[in-house]
């Protein structure tokens, strides 16, 4: 099954790497061609920038929201807390697509055009959850006697947060937002609806397989693969989101 | 960021009693202030980001449409051609019978794959559930144009078809059907379906299993009065999730789907990207939402009976 699961990213990977045009297996030979052409494309480059500024934004964003909330959640009577980690959970279940056509209607009736930053206010809601919910976990394992003890021991604020708090909560923090980060660069349906002529990788991808079987779609796909999933191999690395 | 160890040590004060002298009233009542302001800009940017902009869409659903414009007069009629509209009514019908049918098979397929790593191969069990994982986060675009090249005509699943000579020419109806858009969608959905159902496994106590084993159940029958029941919780959550995920679904169908095999999503998409017709795309994607929730209950159901 983990066969199953794997075969599409195989097959795109090696076919990335034909030396001829034709998009099939076995290969004719291998080559760099297809990656030498997709990074002399002015508009893959763009398409680069702009799906790697969502990505930092998007981590940056939903890394403060998810830590304030999460510090905010854990201090609450556990009836309460209950409640607060279930909450983020609905936009993880709500579909892509009604939520993206939400966005755009929202955006439409305030005014505001659509852009790569409409895009980036979406893909906040869906990385926020995952990143409240790593640092809900990490914060309920954090013994809150270690800052009784740096505060007797005449530690102030500031320093029992940079000594104490800030490393034992970093590597949580940095897997968030390193998942984030995943999300966004992958993210379509929303970008889709909400990002305009602003195209990010995905939506570039999208565009070119309507118009036709390029061999460098391939090397596009690729290239988005390896930075998502190297993203989400080392958020899952970092955090206990693994763990059990 | 201060105010972050503030609110980490005011957790024991809040657990001890403060008492009701004026000095344990003010100290309660900063705790309060400091809490709520740390819950206010995650919520602040959820009603903005997200209630309202579901808000908005409820909005557009009763706007008039007319010539590729909308004015805000309120009419039910979106409502109605949604409903009555036959090419909307074969689009549900259709969407409907592929998500019950891949959230059969995923929720089937992760089961048994979670039972497997779990009670069969626990050697592997980290290993395999991490790369079920990491592919959880990447690839949805990337995997759809990749069984878009595999399933087509002179792709690698018809060559290896031809060449164990299990057909003699090359099957062309691969590609745009229904199977393929149930075999696409399989393979994206199973992650979302191991996690809840790995998930509430870990949650089942192994001294459980042992003592099943132990008092002479055998393996299938263990499974079958423990593990199941245990995990139900977990079995419905992949069924759920993949469900939804399945009927407001529109890229899988209109790639490898072809044509002629499209969902209620793909009119929704078309609503929006091309008539311009936004309060009828609103109005069909309420609609979606309301049989996600119909159709969802009504399986819970006969659910509450067999585990009461």
């Amino acid at each position: 099954m983990a066969l199953f699961l794997f075969v599409p990213f195989v097959v795109v990977v090696l076919i990335s790497f034909n030396s001829s045009a034709a998009v099939q297996l076995p290969l004719a030979g291998v080559s760099l061609r297809w990656y030498r052409q997709v990074a002399g494309d002015p508009l893959v480059q763009a398409a680069f920038e702009r799906t790697a500024l969502a990505a930092v934004v998007t981590a940056i964003v939903s890394g403060i929201l998810g830590l304030t909330a999460a510090l905010g959640a854990v201090r609450l009577p556990q009836r309460w807390r209950t409640v607060v980690f279930t909450v983020p959970l609905i936009p993880l279940a709500f579909p892509a697509l009604l939520y993206a056509i939400g966005l755009a209607t929202f955006y439409h009736q305030i005014g505001v055009g659509f852009s790569i930053w409409a895009t980036i206010t979406g893909h906040v809601v869906l990385a926020f959850p995952f990143a409240f919910l790593v640092l809900g976990a990490a914060l309920e394992r954090f013994h809150f006697t270690l800052l009784e003890a740096a505060h007797d021991l005449g530690a102030s604020r500031w320093t029992s947060f940079r000594t104490i708090s800030l490393p034992l909560l970093l590597p949580a923090l940095l897997g968030a937002m390193l998942l984030a980060m995943a999300i966004s660069v992958d993210e379509f349906v929303i970008a889709f609806f909400t990002a305009g002529t602003q195209q990010t990788l995905p939506l570039l991808l999208y565009g070119r397989i309507n118009l036709g079987v390029f061999p460098s779609l391939n090397a596009i796909g690729t290239v988005l693969l390896l930075i998502s999933m190297t993203l989400a191999f080392l958020a899952a690395r970092t955090t206990t989101l693994e763990a059990r | 960021m201060t105010t972050a160890t503030g609110t980490a040590s005011g957790q024991h004060t809040l657990a001890s009693p403060v008492g009701t002298s004026p000095a344990g009233w003010k100290a309660r009542w900063r705790i309060r202030t400091s809490t709520a302001l740390l819950l206010a800009p995650a919520t602040i940017y959820f009603v903005l980001f997200f209630v309202v902009p579901l808000g908005v869409l409820v909005l557009f659903s009763f706007y008039t449409y007319t010539n590729f414009d909308w004015t805000s007069r309120l009419t039910l009629s979106n409502y109605s051609q949604a409903l009555t509209n036959p090419a909307f009514r074969a689009f549900y019908w259709r969407t409907l019978w592929v998500a019950l049918l891949v959230s059969a098979i995923v929720v089937t397929i992760s089961y048994l794959f979670s039972y497997i790593i779990t009670y069969v191969l626990p050697g592997l069990r980290r290993a395999l559930y991490f790369l079920v994982l990491v592919s959880l986060f990447g690839g949805y675009l990337v995997r759809i144009y990749a069984w878009r090249t595999m399933l087509g005509t002179f792709g690698i699943v018809n060559k290896t078809l031809l060449a164990f000579g299990l057909v003699s020419h090359p099957v062309t109806s691969l590609l745009n059907s229904d199977t393929a858009i149930v075999i696409a969608m399989v393979n994206f959905l199973i992650p979302l379906g191991v996690l809840p159902i790995y998930a509430a496994m870990q949650n089942i106590s192994p001294h459980l299993f042992e003592a099943a084993v132990d008092l002479g159940a055998s393996r299938l029958r263990t499974a079958r009065t423990i593990v199941l029941p245990l995990s139900a919780r977990g079995v419905k959550a992949a069924f759920a999730f993949c469900f939804i995920g399945t009927m407001a679904e529109w890229v899988t169908p209109q790639l490898v789907g072809g044509p002629l095999n499209q969902f209620v999503g793909n009119a929704i998409q078309y609503e929006f990207g091309t008539t311009l017709d936004w309060p009828l795309g609103a109005a069909l994607a309420l609609t979606l939402i309301a049989s996600v929730i119909v159709v969802l209950g009504l399986l819970a159901i006969p659910l509450r009976f067999v585990y009461r």
